[in-house]
């Protein structure tokens, strides 16, 4: 740490950073820049603002009452991405939405201790399994929703819809169709990081299935051979569309498969949010200040199907009921009531919260216009 | 001093180590005489191509003693091969003769691997199971996960052996082949010949793990390294890879370490970017020459069988280049020939 703030900045965004107020023994990151987007549509929308530099060392983090209101916040993340997920189910269903929709309900605790770790100025690529991580990211429900519904005020102006999200200055770099597809523009994204010199992290999310895809294997050999800054994500929810993990990886688990490069592989219980956010603030750590880039595998569970056009028929009940029993938000709002943080009231207080941000943004999607067919040339090149 | 023990050492140098492999004299010389034959046309190829008499060659020298191990722990006739481009030394222990090969240097009408439509060194042959390869590198990986898996499906005793650099083993092809091959416990060999050099890149740039045996550990496959220029080590290896897979416990990956005593193709100039030195001291371990004096050693190749190889092998490659020359070019007409299966024909 100390030796970080004597450190000249090396370029003008750095300068903007300031120096932590009470930097915590061994460092947990630098402060990010005051960049005013995101921190401020997070007030807005009630959540508080996020931690500087992640979470500090590992660890910090736990249910005692200094993180009360940070607690909450990170609950507020979930329970926003379940109503959302929901909503957007129901636009489906009514039409409102075409062609794919993949949720991430299920994985809130794998989505919000994950990319809670982040500071702003890193970067996210994702997969189409994208709206949770756009929204703890802190792009507006309202701006994904009209995404979703193919408007022009979605946030790339409906041409994406929902597995191509994208948003630049939150260094947001999409939401990809292609399995696997964003491990290699990781890579991309890492080796600019790595040219310019500069103390970012990119953290590259994908399931289980994509491990098994040749981009997995090249990205990885690289990523280790040049000593990118990545944190790759694997949310391993046990299926790949309909085949389970062990029908289609020979070694099923993930964290292992990083061996062949040498690199570090570790598994995290990807239902329980501060088992994630450490793990991932330890990879994060790592990539950032020794350059290593390892893989983080989050165990969880999707509760929906593959995508809205999957029954998901191929799961027996019985595993089902056991991961339902788990529910992240069911269980962090126990957690957090037993430990004497969060009141009943304050629960209802955020649930309603959610739910006033999700109808909003469905009303405003609904409102919003369709893009016009003259433009329909437009956004297809820089 | 020490004179007491020097007699004993002496005796020792004298009565070599028992060879342990299960291969009598004539096997163990065939054997010698593949790899002999391999280096003799391998460098007859580079003779011709830098003659003007050929477009391109690609080589094997340095590689012989793990072709030819590998290969001779396979069945003839019925396992199947894979080959990549240097893997002269296998096709030619698969049985593809001197002919066969030449017609394929010359691009002749005549060639088996593929009537003279593909670059030199892409062996394929149908009646001895050696299948055709792209010229991309690790194609023929996941065909071979493919081949094998057929053979599983069929009940059918096949072992598949596919081969490849250590270059091909950072790309998406061989993670996929591996992958698919350990979940299916499919009956096939991953051979690599691991000469440390990818065309030009070395190894240490190219890949983050020091073997590329560990990297079977992702694939819960056993990985073994093993020294590529000792051809009974090599067929040791391979020999348990090969009762593995044809017992139904799976695939094996294979990493024979090998050097590459040539530039990487006839259109390279290895002189930019490794020093001559390296590959001086890389031929002090000549697998060809390591093995003729093992067989000597062992009284299992007299002076005068050794001559005698000789011999036949420079007559065999003289034959072959006379035939392959004059043999004719494929016909115009035929140009559309070889690109689609044709009805009635395998």
């Amino acid at each position: 740490m100390a030796a970080n703030q004597e450190k000249p900045p090396r370029r003008a965004n750095h300068a903007a950073r300031q120096p932590a107020k009470t930097p915590p023994a061994g460092g947990g990151g630098g402060v990010p820049p005051s960049r005013a987007g995101p921190a401020q549509e997070r007030r807005a929308r009630g959540l508080g603002h996020p931690g500087p530099g992640g979470f500090g060392p590992p660890g910090r983090l736990a249910f005692t009452p200094e993180h009360r209101e940070e607690l909450q916040r990170l609950w507020g993340e979930m329970v926003l991405i379940r109503r959302f997920e929901e909503r957007v189910a129901e636009m489906y269903t009514r039409a409102r939405i075409g062609g794919y929709t993949h949720l991430n309900i299920g994985e809130e605790a794998t989505v919000v201790g994950a990319l809670t770790t982040l500071r702003p100025d890193d970067y996210i690529f994702s997969n189409y399994r994208d709206h949770g991580h756009a929204l703890v990211r802190g792009i507006a429900p309202r701006a994904i929703m009209a995404e979703l519904f193919g408007k022009e005020t979605g946030v790339v102006h409906g041409r994406g819809g929902s597995m191509h999200i994208f948003d630049r200055e939150r260094r947001f770099m999409g939401g990809y169709a292609i399995v696997g597809g964003p491990l290699a523009l990781a890579c991309g994204a890492g080796t600019a990081i790595r040219y310019r010199d500069e103390d970012l992290v990119v953290m590259c999310i994908f399931g289980e299935g994509s491990t098994n895809i040749g981009y997995f294997h090249e990205s990885l050999n690289l990523a280790k051979l040049w000593r990118l800054p990545i944190v790759f994500l694997c949310v391993n929810n046990q299926y790949a569309m309909g085949a389970p993990v062990q029908a289609d990886s020979s070694v099923p688990e993930i964290w292992r498969k990083p061996c062949a490069h040498d690199m570090p592989g570790e598994r995290v219980d990807g239902m329980d949010l501060l088992a994630v956010c450490e793990a991932v603030t330890r990879a994060v750590r790592l990539a950032r200040e020794q350059h290593e880039p390892s893989l983080v595998e989050a165990l969880t569970y999707r509760y929906r199907g593959h995508s809205m056009a999957d029954p998901a028929r191929y799961r027996p009940q019985e595993e089902v009921n056991v991961w339902l029993a788990r529910d992240p938000i069911v269980t962090f709002r126990q957690q957090l009531e037993q430990a004497g943080l969060m009141r009943p009231e304050e629960a209802d207080a955020i649930e309603r919260n959610a739910q006033a941000l999700v109808d909003e943004a469905a009303q405003f999607a609904e409102a919003s216009p369709a893009p016009e067919p003259t433009d329909l040339d437009r956004w297809v090149y820089a | 001093m020490g004179s007491m023990t020097e007699p004993a050492a002496v005796k020792t140098r004298r009565t070599p180590r028992p060879l342990d492999v299960d291969l009598g004299g004539a096997e163990l010389r065939a054997i010698c005489e593949t790899m002999v034959l391999s280096r003799a046309l391998d460098e007859r190829m580079w003779l011709l191509n830098r003659q003007g008499r050929a477009h391109f060659t690609i080589s094997c020298q340095g590689h012989e003693a793990a072709q030819v191990g590998t290969a001779a722990a396979l069945r003839r006739g019925e396992d199947i091969t894979l080959p990549y481009y240097r893997d002269l030394g296998v096709v030619l222990w698969m049985g593809m003769t001197p002919r066969e090969v030449m017609l394929s240097f010359f691009a002749r009408a005549d060639d088996p691997n593929s009537g003279g439509r593909q670059m030199p060194n892409h062996w394929g042959h149908a009646g001895l199971r050696i299948i055709s390869g792209s010229s991309p590198v690790g194609t023929q990986i996941p065909h071979a996960a493919g081949v094998a898996l057929a053979a599983k499906i069929r009940h059918e005793p096949t072992v598949t052996a596919v081969y490849f650099g250590e270059g091909t083993t950072s790309e998406g092809d061989f993670h996929e082949g591996l992958n698919f091959a350990a979940i299916h416990r499919l009956p096939v060999i991953f051979v690599c010949e691991n000469n440390g050099y990818a065309i030009s890149v070395p190894r240490h740039k190219q890949m983050a793990t020091a073997t590329v045996a560990e990297r079977a550990a992702a694939y819960g496959m056993p990985g073994i390294a093993v020294d590529g220029t000792d051809v009974l080590a090599v067929y040791r290896v391979m020999r348990r890879a090969v009762d593995r897979a044809r017992s139904g416990q799976g695939p094996t990956l294979i990493d024979t370490r090998v050097h590459r005593f040539t530039p990487h193709s006839s259109d390279d100039d290895d002189r930019v970017y490794r020093p001559p030195e390296e590959v001086e001291s890389a031929r002090q371990q000549d697998p060809v020459e390591k093995f003729r004096r093992t067989l000597v050693q062992h009284d299992l190749l007299t002076t005068a069988q050794d001559h005698e190889l000789r011999e036949r092998v420079a007559a065999i490659v003289e034959d072959a280049v006379v035939f392959a020359e004059q043999s004719p070019l494929p016909a115009a007409a035929d140009l559309t020939r070889h690109v689609f299966a044709e009805s009635g024909r395998r």
